[in-house]
């Protein structure tokens, strides 16, 4: 969508700019580096090579679509915007069909042992809870998740490395104060596995009716157009 | 009409998007905002907010990951 | 031509994004048997730091409590997840190149400064009492059929609220 004005405005500037450098040529170097570490890996670290592949993928994904878990979190309440979010809910549900036969195939028909379920199953508590509010707290005013940091530091952000280095102390100050979290609170909670209740078919079902109800709700938030300024 | 220029420079999302949002409201109907950017969210977040608010937008490039994003008030 | 450009030049709308994102995650658990995460890698980044440094990491709770993290070969530099950190940092860089946009941005401002640094000691304290990161906590957390992504992903919410009040009161 395009105005008069802005047409004419464009015009003008489009004569005053001098041609763009461009920077293909780098983007195959970086690409033949990164081909050169693949092979090492598949003769020394096999094991690392899907990594290595799919971590690439990853980077390119989030760099061309902007995808940003703190905008996801952040826009709906400061903008009103649920884009983001509902991109994120339409991964979760993705993911949870493709994690969920993944499982399958690792339980087979035995009894649940947590400890033997693919995925990231840790104990919810307190701690959670806490740990979010904090975490959501550091994203919105570092401008930035641990995905966000990662991605803009490809797109040459110098305040992304001083985040980075800001993580990095945290998660050391976290590791260090992690008894006092682990004797007090953590030690008294446990992992929640949702199927041990109702199975694994029904509880992926029922997540992905509640991540579709959720797209929905985001949907309608989205058309009400909040603004908290 | 009369362009208003903003300069977002080395900001760090979504400080341009709230910057634009106060100074819009400040315009009259007609008036045109310049916004410049190196952010490259701006490009995105800043123009599917703009078209939400019924805004007429549309964004160049004015050098390698320098752009300037142009908001005309409705 | 102009389609092919088209697609390393414009950005992809988020949902795509959200799609192939998704579908990623199942690849890396599925042939990796470890989901998306990354931030236990800024940990041990710093452990090795503070290692070379001569601090005695054996003695801290944390590490004695979660001594099996390492297979065969692996240490604090050479793990999954400076691995997976650093193809995401280079796909980045090589997408952006791509698309000629790529430009260094300096930080603006002391208090800028301040903020990215603050902001991400508040990030890295909170994934290791809630057990990861955006990723490890919340993307490959619910997918995985644990609440705790669910009240991760719920209290997000809170942060990003204060956050954003914090946000338009000091940066703005």
């Amino acid at each position: 969508m395009s105005s008069k004005k802005i047409e004419e405005l464009k015009k003008r500037r489009q004569i005053e700019i001098r041609k763009k450098k461009d920077q293909k040529t780098y983007a195959l170097l970086v690409l033949a580096l990164w081909m050169i570490l693949l092979l090492t890996f598949i003769y020394t670290d096999y094991q690392y090579t899907s990594v290595w592949i799919i971590g690439l993928l990853i980077g390119i994904t989030l760099q061309r679509t902007r995808f940003c878990f703190t905008a996801g979190f952040r826009d709906p309440v400061l903008v009103g915007s649920t884009s983001i979010l509902k991109a994120i809910i339409l991964g979760l549900i993705i993911s949870t069909i493709g994690f969920a036969f993944i499982q399958y195939f690792a339980i087979g028909g035995k009894e649940i042992v947590i400890a033997n379920v693919p995925g990231n199953i840790y104990p919810v508590g307190i701690h959670t809870a806490v740990g979010a509010v904090i975490f959501g707290i550091g994203m919105v005013i570092a401008g930035g998740c641990v995905s966000g940091t990662v991605m803009r530091i490809g797109e040459g952000f110098i305040l992304q490395i001083v985040v980075m280095v800001g993580i990095i102390i945290g998660t050391i100050l976290g590791a260090s104060s992690f008894k006092f979290w682990d004797l007090n609170v953590i030690k008294d909670t446990k992992e929640i596995y949702l199927p041990s209740f109702v199975g694994l078919p029904l509880a992926t079902i029922l997540q992905i009716i509640a991540l579709v109800g959720l797209y929905i709700l985001a949907d309608w938030y989205h058309k009400k157009n909040n603004i908290m300024l | 009409m009369a362009e208003v220029k903003l300069d977002c420079m080395y900001e760090a999302c979504p400080i341009p998007l709230l910057k634009a949002h106060k100074e819009l409201k400040k315009m009259k109907k007609g008036d045109v905002l310049i916004m410049e950017t190196d952010h490259t969210c701006s490009i995105t977040n800043v123009l599917e907010w703009a078209n939400k608010q019924g805004y007429e937008v549309d964004y160049i490039e004015v050098a390698e990951g320098e752009w300037e994003i142009y908001i005309e008030k409705e | 031509m102009k389609n092919l450009e088209k697609i390393y030049k414009k950005p992809w709308p988020y949902w795509i994004g959200g799609i192939i994102l998704g579908i990623l995650n199942i690849f890396l658990l599925l042939f990796v048997g470890k989901s998306m995460r990354m931030s236990t890698g800024f940990l041990y980044w710093g452990s090795y730091i503070l290692d070379k440094i001569g601090v005695d990491l054996d003695s801290w709770y944390y590490f004695s409590q979660f001594d099996d993290v390492f297979r065969n070969n692996e240490s604090l530099i050479n793990n999954f997840y400076t691995v997976i950190i650093i193809a995401a940092i280079i796909g980045s860089l090589f997408s952006i190149l791509l698309a000629s946009e790529f430009k260094v941005k300096k930080v603006k401002s002391k208090k800028q400064l301040f903020f990215g640094l603050f902001g991400g000691i508040l990030m890295g304290y909170g994934t290791r009492i809630a057990f990861g990161c955006n990723l490890g906590a919340f993307f490959s957390a619910i997918p995985s059929l644990s609440l705790h992504g669910w009240v991760f992903g719920i209290f997000m919410f809170v942060g990003a609220y204060i956050g954003s009040k914090i946000l338009i009161k000091f940066i703005l």
